[in-house]
């Protein structure tokens, strides 16, 4: 799908989502029409306005049906008949802009807001088909254009803050819920701006407008809830983790039918290795949401990081079943396997990661390294693995030192030099290749070298530990 | 340890005068006056929407030592302070620019309690690539980094980079009694050099062409091996053209490789493959840059102040 198709499919959706059929009905009226002679010679004015509308209809209805090619047709007839109609000029936009052609929109839509100034539809599309043109100058000139002439038209700039918010603009959908709320008492446009300040790093100021919902008894629970989530994130964001645990507790109390207040919980406590108190959390959030997959792999991850290994193994082998192209869970089998001692289990789960996502960085070596704790380790097929990895990550110190420690263990002392020397070279700091080239010197019978590597594992080893 | 070659929102470094202020962004407000045709002021809101540009661009304290902490580089986000003055309309005779913070206290003890200023050229103001700063590294500033704007001048000491930018005047050319003046601000940040009968003083501004070793640090020991020694260059007067590296305090020198610098005020990281033989080592780093400028091996003993620390500092490494 050629990047046009992509954004014409995006509008696409985003007129059927905005209803914009609906929003043309409301937002234009038929006013001062004034008719062309030369699109339809022949017909009386009053049977250009009877086919204008036909026209109109018809497009409308081609749009919701996903043909803006005909749409356009459509509309090209209609301002043809009707050439100071802000409607057909709006419809012709939207339609252009459907189709892909971003710089027609552009410009119909320019002249239906010079034509009817006193709706913000046809701004508030050419701010979309501006994002689309990836013209962010013109794009914003659209805002401050918003800002002078509709300063108080808070559905206008939420709705502006949205679609911003969605196409990652963060810092100017912050400006328009800013503007939004300066004449909303819409508690939820509040937490719409602590959302934003969170996401664009304001933490402080997140912080100050979230709690200012979430202490309001007047509010609706599941509103005070959401705020009181994102409070409980800009804490952690601040590295202020009894605050950040304080609230993301308080936001489940509030609205606990919402899973990223658990996992938000959860990870907190991931980070201070606290690992039963984020099983205790994530066990809560399988009673309330039940549907999460994303709280299924979380609470199996911990359940082996708490070493609960059979109930956490038990839970991702169900969740595989529903959901086989889930690399984290593998991950965590093969996690669990390991700590248990299980090297073939652990090797069958990086397999199975393996299938179905070949390309899981630093497979290759994760596979190399379970496969040297079977017994008895199949050393050629390792090496095939540490080949494919040094194919990918040719600068990876550990493809290069596991290569050396397998030529040691076959006693192909002169090939493990080389390997051993290339993994010292990327990473010079580590003991342990120093460790295994002294023993391939001591092999190789050149002592005088091996005492020299013996004596830098020593020297590295008490450096380090000051 | 940094990574390429910005760094991070937590680690840009923070030196100030006065305490932080509390500033909001919905109270927070941009007053342009002084002499000019329309004064006005913003919220940041406004600022946002208005035609931004990004620079990568090193900020660097004008005090910071020699091997100091106090440099940051990274990419910053903001709106031309040329084009806001435009709109001010500035009176043909404006000379310079007075910047405001919102942070104030008191430099001199006999002093009045008065807001962080610096008073800058009108030339620098408009020049291309000074900004008023919104973003750092695609987020807002940090809060004791200017939240939520400050000015920006790449290519000049810290202390004329405002932070809480609140207010920006203005000054006919002579134009004194200004708050930079009334707070005692124009005694700081002073070159001061001793001739045989007397003080030469000048104004610091221009960052001087300067390197620091990033990697190995001061008294680390290594064992024998091949290494890449690395750090960044920098320099508010050109380009970086060169970095040589000595291992014997500065004796002998070899070229060091410059990756690509991303904008002539940014930083450029640099490194030096490194054959360490057992020995003990006094490294040195040293940058020039494309006006002829190269940093000085020792400190001008006719610097009486303690700015534009950019002599090349010795780092002590043993190998074993």
């Amino acid at each position: 799908m050629d990047m046009n198709l992509i954004t014409a499919c995006r509008f696409t959706a985003a007129c059927a989502k905005f209803r914009i059929a609906t929003m043309l009905a409301a937002a234009f009226v038929f006013c001062t029409i004034s008719l062309a002679t030369d699109c339809a010679t022949g017909l009386s004015d009053q049977e250009k306005i009877t086919r204008f509308k036909q026209l109109d209809g018809e497009a409308e209805s081609a749009m919701q049906q996903h043909r803006p090619a005909e749409a356009v047709r459509l509309y090209q007839d209609a301002v043809c008949l009707v050439p100071n109609s802000a409607r057909g000029y709006y419809g012709l936009g939207v339609a252009e802009a459907a189709a892909g052609d971003f710089l027609k929109a552009r410009e119909s839509l320019r002249t239906a807001d010079r034509m009817q100034p006193t709706t913000g539809m046809p701004l508030l599309m050419q701010v979309r088909v501006n994002f689309s043109l990836g013209d962010i100058d013109t794009l914003k000139s659209n805002l401050r254009e918003v800002a002078d002439r509709f300063p108080h038209d808070a559905q206008l700039h939420t709705t502006l803050a949205r679609f911003l918010a969605e196409r990652n603009l963060f810092v100017v959908a912050l400006a328009e819920a800013m503007r939004a709320r300066q004449d909303s008492s819409d508690w939820n446009s509040s937490v719409q701006l602590a959302v934003l300040e969170n996401t664009i790093g304001a933490y402080e100021d997140a912080i100050r407008n979230a709690l200012a919902v979430e202490q309001n008894p007047a509010i609706p629970q599941q509103v005070r809830g959401a705020a009181a989530g994102v409070a409980g994130l800009s804490y952690e964001s601040l590295h202020q983790t009894q605050q950040a645990v304080q609230y993301l507790n308080e936001a489940i109390e509030l609205d606990g039918s919402q899973d990223n207040s658990y996992l938000a919980l959860a990870d907190l406590f991931d980070q201070e290795q606290r690992y039963q108190d984020a099983v205790n959390v994530l066990k809560q959030a399988r009673t309330r949401v039940p549907d999460s997959s994303t709280v299924q792999l979380a609470l199996g991850a911990d359940l082996i990081r708490a070493e609960h290994y059979k109930e956490g193994l038990a839970l991702l082998r169900e969740l595989l079943q529903q959901a086989p192209d889930t690399p984290e869970a593998y991950i965590s089998i093969a996690d669990a396997a390991r700590k248990t001692g299980d090297a073939a289990q652990e090797v069958l789960a990086l397999n199975e990661l393996e299938r179905h996502k070949p390309d899981y960085p630093m497979i290759h070596v994760l596979l190399a390294r379970a496969m040297l704790n079977q017994q008895p380790p199949e050393y050629s097929k390792i090496l095939d693995e540490l080949s494919i990895a040094a194919r990918n990550t040719p600068n990876d110190p550990d493809v290069y030192f596991l290569r050396g420690k397998i030529y040691v263990a076959l006693g192909r002392y002169e090939q493990a030099l080389p390997a051993l020397q290339r993994s010292i070279e990327l990473r010079p700091t580590e003991p342990s290749a120093y460790y295994q080239l002294a023993r391939v010197y001591q092999k190789l019978g050149r002592t005088d070298l091996a005492k020299q590597q013996f004596e830098r594992v020593k020297y590295l080893e008490s450096a380090n530990s000051k | 340890m940094i990574e390429g070659t910005a760094t991070a929102p937590n680690l840009l470094f923070v030196r100030d005068h006065f305490s932080e202020p509390e500033v909001w962004l919905d109270n927070w407000k941009l007053r342009i006056e002084g002499h000019v045709e329309r004064p006005y002021e913003f919220g940041f809101a406004d600022l946002v929407e208005m035609p931004s540009r990004k620079i990568e661009a090193v900020l660097e304290c004008a005090g910071n030592a020699a091997n100091g902490s106090a440099v940051s580089n990274g990419l910053w986000e903001g709106v031309p302070m040329a084009s806001l003055l435009e709109a001010a309309r500035p009176a043909s005779d404006a000379a310079h620019v007075l910047l405001e913070g919102a942070d104030s206290g008191r430099l001199m003890e006999d002093g009045p309690p008065l807001p962080y200023s610096q008073v800058v050229p009108i030339e620098t103001c408009q020049e291309a690539s000074s900004l008023v700063a919104f973003k750092y590294n695609d987020l807002t500033l940090p809060r004791r980094n200017g939240f939520p704007a400050r000015a920006l001048f790449p290519g000049c000491y810290g202390m004329n980079s405002v932070k809480w930018l609140r207010r920006i005047a203005v000054l006919r050319a002579g134009e004194q009694d200004t708050i930079f003046d009334r707070s005692g601000m124009n005694r700081l940040y002073n070159r001061v050099r001793s001739r045989s009968d007397r003080e030469q003083i000048t104004r610091v501004s221009t960052i001087q062409v300067k390197s620091a070793i990033a990697w190995p640090t001061d008294g680390l020991k290594l064992p024998a091996g091949h290494y890449a020694m690395w750090g960044f260059a920098w320099s508010g007067t050109g380009a970086i053209r060169r970095l040589s590296i000595s291992g014997d305090g500065g004796k002998q020198w070899n070229p060091g490789k410059l990756q690509s610098q991303a904008d002539p005020r940014s930083w450029v990281r640099w490194t030096y493959e490194w054959n360490a033989r057992p020995g003990d080592y006094v490294l040195m780093s040293r940058a020039a840059d494309s006006s002829g400028s190269e940093q000085p091996l020792t400190r001008d003993p006719a610097r009486k102040d303690g700015y534009e620390l950019n002599y090349c500092l010795p780092i002590h490494c043993s190998v074993r």
